[in-house]
């Protein structure tokens, strides 16, 4: 029953018990009031709730919350003035049917009884509408920042969904493509080839539900992956891979080795003409889990690391916001000839 | 018809698997292929094929960059796999392009509007027939920047020297080429590009008024609203060959 009860209308009996309450101690403090007065006061609150309530029902009728806040000033002032008049009248009139203070009768005329009355009214009014506004108030503002708060989260989750679904359309086509070959030449092979790819696509749908997946998961994406590139580029694909078994159940981000391995052929291997070498290395150092891809090529200064953007960008990016700065990733020219990209995460015991 | 074809494609599977599409295309013989874009040129020189069949993405340099290399060149269709770039490219310029795996439907469009495309050119070259020289109709691919065009030497208005560039003016576009103003001449066919001065060669059919000019010289008023001025020494053999 308690909890049936708004808030708004526990908000009316408390602030009217707290004004019978303060008036009644003042009352007894400094005199004895007679049994009229009591009367009268309870009749004034009982008033005040039902005129309060139409007031509010006025202020949902008028939408006067929605408007501009001059606006609301404007009619918060006109409502308060509007109804402590009505609420004066009121209480005046109940005052004159109980007969209390018969004095103050002959002391005013009925105008200025009434003026009285609604002056007293007024502080009431004035009071309680403050309240309601203030409340109201602070809500909306609490109500914007929560919104502002599930907006951002929102886009984070957006981002790194973007982030993760990113496989290159361009791979799948010519996988597609170099697997029709194969039906004639090789049918085994494309049979294979079909596997692959679709478990490429299995895990990059997948990987939209994940944080992290062990490291083992995601070298069988990226083996199958290029298993495929091997399939278009023959001899000019070189893999090496040296794989520290114990950092085989680390977590590391869906997807993200496979963007650096697909970034590595596409400006490493496609761009050459005899091809090169695509090595994959992980291993626990300084503390570190270390995943590093290194490829044939050079950056060539800044025209290769725009051209590369997405990969670079959206790795940075979702390390950061799954890591909070704890992982680093670079990429730079190192001897050999090669090109690596290195990814550097904190080591997680199970 | 009978089109002599040359397939440049970096994947050997790629090629073969287009080579296997064209089976169905008797009128389509497919003469060579090449790896990348220095092989592609080398065989589009020494067997110059009617047609090829150009991917885009390739080892050193892509189909684009190759086809300005070219002095002139072959019809061409191209293929890639996705590309939003290169996409972007071909319908800016409806350059006719296959995707990766090509459609067998989409391969006979191709090769039919080729032939409708063909057959005019016949008709069009037989009025003047002078081998090695360039005519209106060759057409030449220019690429500025993001955007490539293939251009008939029909519509262009202007060639402007620029250092060892040429600045080619058609339509409502300006693109430089790799090739000096006096390589072009040699080439170009004398009664339709005529030598205005050290730095213009223009088209005479783009001409839209002459006007005397000091010295002896003229001033042409081109179509394009370029004004050209012709030197002393050109202006006499200018006003010969107007008078044929």
């Amino acid at each position: 029953m308690l909890n049936k009860i708004s808030r708004y209308w526990w908000c009316q009996i408390i602030g009217w018990s707290a004004n019978i309450a303060i008036s009644v101690f003042f009352v007894t403090t400094f005199g004895k009031p007679s049994k009229a007065y009591f009367l009268s006061l309870l009749c004034t609150c009982i008033l005040g709730i039902i005129v309060t309530h139409i007031m509010r029902l006025n202020i949902f009728f008028l939408k006067v919350l929605e408007k501009p806040l001059k606006k609301q000033i404007l009619y918060f002032v006109v409502l308060t003035i509007v109804f402590s008049i009505l609420l004066g009248i009121i209480s005046e009139s109940v005052d004159y049917l109980l007969g209390y203070n018969p004095e103050r009768l002959q002391k005013f005329s009925r105008a200025e009884r009434l003026f009285l009355s609604s002056f007293n009214a007024l502080w009431l009014v004035l009071i309680w509408n403050m309240v309601y506004y203030i409340y109201h108030y602070v809500e909306s503002n609490r109500r914007q920042q929560l919104d502002t708060l599930r907006l951002e989260a929102m886009v984070k989750s957006l981002e790194l969904k973007t982030i993760k679904s990113h496989i290159n359309p361009h791979f799948i086509f010519n996988a597609l493509n170099s697997i029709r070959a194969l039906v004639d030449e090789n049918p085994q092979r494309a049979r294979t080839a079909i596997t692959e790819l679709s478990n490429i696509l299995r895990s990059s749908m997948q990987a939209e539900k994940m944080e992290t997946v062990p490291l083992q998961q995601e070298l069988d994406i990226v083996k199958d992956y290029l298993a495929l590139e091997h399939m278009r580029f023959e001899e000019r694909l070189n893999i090496e891979m040296d794989i520290d078994e114990d950092t085989l159940n680390q977590p590391i981000p869906p997807m993200m080795l496979q963007t650096l391995v697909e970034n590595a052929i596409k400006h490493g291997i496609s761009k050459q003409i005899n091809g090169g070498l695509i090595r994959i290395t992980s291993d626990f150092k300084n503390n570190h889990h270390e995943l590093v891809v290194q490829n044939s090529g050079r950056l060539n200064g800044n025209k290769t690391l725009n051209a590369e953007g997405f990969g670079i960008k959206s790795t940075q990016d979702r390390l950061n916001l799954l890591y909070q700065g704890k992982a680093d990733f670079y990429i730079h020219d190192i001897e050999g000839g090669l090109v690596e990209s290195k990814v550097t995460m904190p080591v997680s015991m199970p | 018809m009978m089109q002599k074809a040359v397939i440049i494609d970096d994947e050997r599977l790629a090629r073969n698997e287009l080579k296997k599409l064209l089976q169905d295309f008797p009128e389509v013989e497919v003469i060579g292929e090449a790896a990348n874009a220095t092989e592609g040129i080398e065989k589009i020189e020494s067997l110059s094929p009617d047609l090829i069949f150009l991917d885009i993405q390739m080892p050193g340099k892509t189909g684009f960059d190759m086809l300005c290399e070219l002095e002139k060149a072959p019809h061409v269709i191209f293929t890639t796999a996705y590309d939003e770039f290169a996409l972007r490219a071909f319908e800016v310029n409806a350059l006719d392009y296959l995707m990766k795996p090509v459609e067998p439907k989409r391969l006979a469009d191709a090769l039919q509007k080729l032939q409708q495309a063909d057959e005019k050119e016949i008709a069009a070259s037989l009025t003047g027939i002078n081998r090695g020289m360039l005519n209106e109709n060759d057409q030449v691919f220019v690429k500025d920047g993001e955007r490539c065009w293939f251009v008939k030497l029909a519509e262009v208005r202007l060639f402007e020297s620029v250092g060892n560039y040429a600045k080619v003016f058609f339509a409502g576009n300006k693109p430089l080429i790799l090739k000096s103003l006096n390589a072009l001449e040699e080439r170009l066919d004398e009664k339709v590009f005529f030598r205005a001065n050290r730095k213009h060669i223009v088209n005479l059919r783009m001409i839209d008024k002459v006007e005397p000019y000091f010295n002896g010289g003229l001033l042409l008023d081109l179509k394009g609203g370029e004004k050209i001025e012709v030197s002393r020494r050109q202006a006499v053999k200018f006003k010969e060959m107007m008078s044929l």
